[in-house]
């Protein structure tokens, strides 16, 4: 057996075809308002990321040397890339960039994965002024999960603002284990260390209440209740507006103790949740920090979903499989024009030109085609298509 | 419907006792004889090996779950722990034969190609880790403590109640590692979407969890 070295993963059958339908619709809605498709290197230099990642994602980052000898990484992370690829081909007054993308990033697995790769699919808008960029790309998003069959995903919103000016007069370590104890879901721990932190009141009361300020849009209204005036949540009071006056009230759900694994974050960030699966489909948010580490002015936000996931979710996994058309008796040339009807209908098909009909039959089932059609008569049998077929 | 799992053995009683004093629609389940999924007005209870209940609640099978402290840090899985119930207290330990102890007393060099039997692999990684220690782990499913015995291992990383087992088997702790109890977690999902009837639940459980210590 050609066996794969451990953690790598090969995607085949229904699901690599889900996934491809997948990737087309995505990028091709983005690229129809402007984000340009963007295909990083695999290989990044560690230089360049190790300062930018947090501890807990650099621990994970898969290293290796090129031939001429320079410390690298596999891409774990497309965000950096881009905003690499921000600085050092555009100028300030070609900015700002959209782009889009759809490509593997490799990582030591967290439980219950397994696999160092991962598909992403992704978009990014860097270097914006003033408002809306938020608003845009999650309205996009949301339209894309649409067209994806997805149309019972929430996004879950927070604003790593928040905590961060809450945490703004605690010691710089205290406030770290307190977003760490955060991004883990160890509650008791994060009580623990409020407990033992020298905390203002003021602060102290906000911090014991941000893991509860999760759930409707109301919450938005306690948070604010809660710190009075200044309380930091415009930028997410502008982007629910938005959501809401798209139709996408119901879609929204607030968490303002989110804090997500990428440590670059400093504005709004979001997790997508599908109505069908326990999992993230993936997230992202605000970065202007991270833009301005690189010298890069203005505002940058993006997102990325994992493929695999995605795909198996979606309209296209039960869908997906061909159906095999049966040339029969028919002429070649013939077959192939009354075939062609079948695809310009957006139906995809398998050509069998056995002459053998109980053969052509048996082949489909086993190929896990969805039906089977006699292109001489026209007559069809739907089969039971296979699942995806996902090797380690 | 909330679903909540429950680890069967050691601590299951403990499980069923919290949820069936927090007043919770729970019938059948002091006796669930074979039964793997139990339903009772809007919760839906999983009986499930205590290995496996981090995974339920992390692919959100399950919204709420009672899982040991021990199970939680081996399984790694991303949870949100709510809180520690104060049930099933016992502690994780390195533990060998009383010849070991200078070697835990002195540098971590020492310690270097230690062999540690363990059921729990990853946090005997992390604990040597943190230590700075390289050592052997050799990764057990049951009988830990025959290991040193047997000359499989050094010593062991396990976790003790009483020390009864320990000391039956010539074993003496050499270093603590963590207190471990029972601790309600859930799915990540479950409390960015559901979070009002997870936090009244968990709310509950936690009430009764303080009642039934005191």
């Amino acid at each position: 057996m050609n066996r794969l070295p451990r953690g790598c993963i090969n995607v085949g059958g229904g699901l690599a075809s889900a996934m491809e339908d997948c990737r087309r619709i995505f990028l091709s809605l983005f690229e129809a308002w402007g984000y340009r498709p963007f295909l990083p290197s695999a290989l990044q230099l560690l230089e360049s990321s190790w300062e930018r990642l947090p501890p807990s994602f650099r621990s994970r980052l898969v290293a290796v040397n090129t031939p001429y000898g320079e410390p690298c990484c596999l891409r774990g992370d497309i965000t950096l890339a881009a905003v690499a690829y921000l600085a050092s081909h555009y100028s300030p007054e070609e900015r700002p960039l959209r782009i889009c993308y759809c490509d593997r990033i490799y990582m030591k697995p967290r439980p219950p994965k397994t696999s160092i790769e991962s598909f992403q699919i992704g978009a990014e808008f860097l270097g914006w002024e003033e408002t809306g960029g938020e608003a845009e790309i999650l309205a996009l998003l949301l339209s894309v999960l649409d067209s994806l069959g997805l149309g019972r995903t929430t996004i879950v919103l927070g604003d790593s603002t928040f905590l961060q000016r809450a945490v703004a007069s605690v010691d710089t370590s205290t406030a770290e284990n307190l977003a760490e104890a955060l991004r883990k879901g160890a509650l008791p721990e994060y009580y623990s260390l409020l407990e033992d932190g020298d905390i203002p009141d003021f602060y102290r009361r906000i911090l014991e209440e941000i893991p509860r300020l999760r759930g409707g849009l109301s919450v938005l209204g306690e948070a604010e209740k809660l710190w009075g005036k200044g309380a930091p949540l415009s930028p997410l009071k502008s982007m629910v507006s938005t959501l809401r006056g798209l139709g996408y009230e119901s879609r929204v759900s607030i968490d303002l103790s989110l804090v997500r694994d990428l440590g670059y974050y400093s504005g709004p960030v979001f997790d997508i949740y599908s109505g069908e699966s326990g999992r993230s489909l993936g997230g992202g948010g605000r970065y202007d920090r991270l833009l301005s580490t690189c010298g890069l002015g203005g505002r940058a936000v993006g997102f990325a979903l994992d493929l695999e996931h995605t795909a198996s979710l979606s309209r296209f996994h039960a869908t997906g499989a061909p159906v095999m058309a049966w040339a029969g008796g028919l002429e070649t040339e013939e077959a192939l024009i009354r075939a062609k009807k079948i695809t310009s209908e957006g139906t995809k098909i398998e050509m069998s030109w056995t002459v053998n009909k109980a053969a052509s039959l048996d082949a489909a089932e086993k190929r896990g085609c969805r039906a089977w059609v006699d292109l001489a008569s026209g007559s069809s049998h739907t089969l039971s298509p296979g699942k995806g077929d996902r090797s380690c | 419907m909330l679903t909540i799992a429950l680890p069967t053995g050691r601590v299951f009683a403990d499980a069923a006792g919290i949820i069936e004093a927090a007043g919770l629609p729970c019938r059948g389940l002091s006796s669930p004889g074979r039964k793997l999924v139990i339903e009772d007005g809007d919760f839906r209870y999983i009986l499930a090996k205590p290995s496996d209940v981090p995974l339920y609640v992390s692919y959100g099978t399950a919204d709420l779950a009672f899982a040991g402290g021990d199970v939680l840090l081996e399984s790694a899985m991303p949870l949100v722990e709510l809180f520690d119930t104060g049930k099933g207290r016992c502690r994780v330990v390195v533990a060998g034969p009383r010849s070991l102890a200078p070697r835990f007393l002195g540098h971590a060099s020492e310690l270097m190609w230690l062999k540690v039997a363990t059921k729990y692999p990853r946090i005997a990684d992390g604990h040597f880790s943190a230590r700075g220690a390289q050592v052997d782990i050799i990764h057990l499913h049951g009988s830990i403590e025959l290991a040193p015995k047997l000359g499989l291992s050094d010593c062991i990383l396990d976790i003790v109640q009483t020390g009864g087992t320990l000391k039956a088997n010539s074993l003496e702790v050499l270093e603590h590692v963590c207190d471990i109890s029972l601790r309600l977690v859930a799915s990540r999902k479950s409390t960015a979407l559901r979070w009002d009837e997870v936090q009244s639940v968990a709310k509950k459980i936690e009430v009764a969890a303080e009642e039934t210590r005191t």
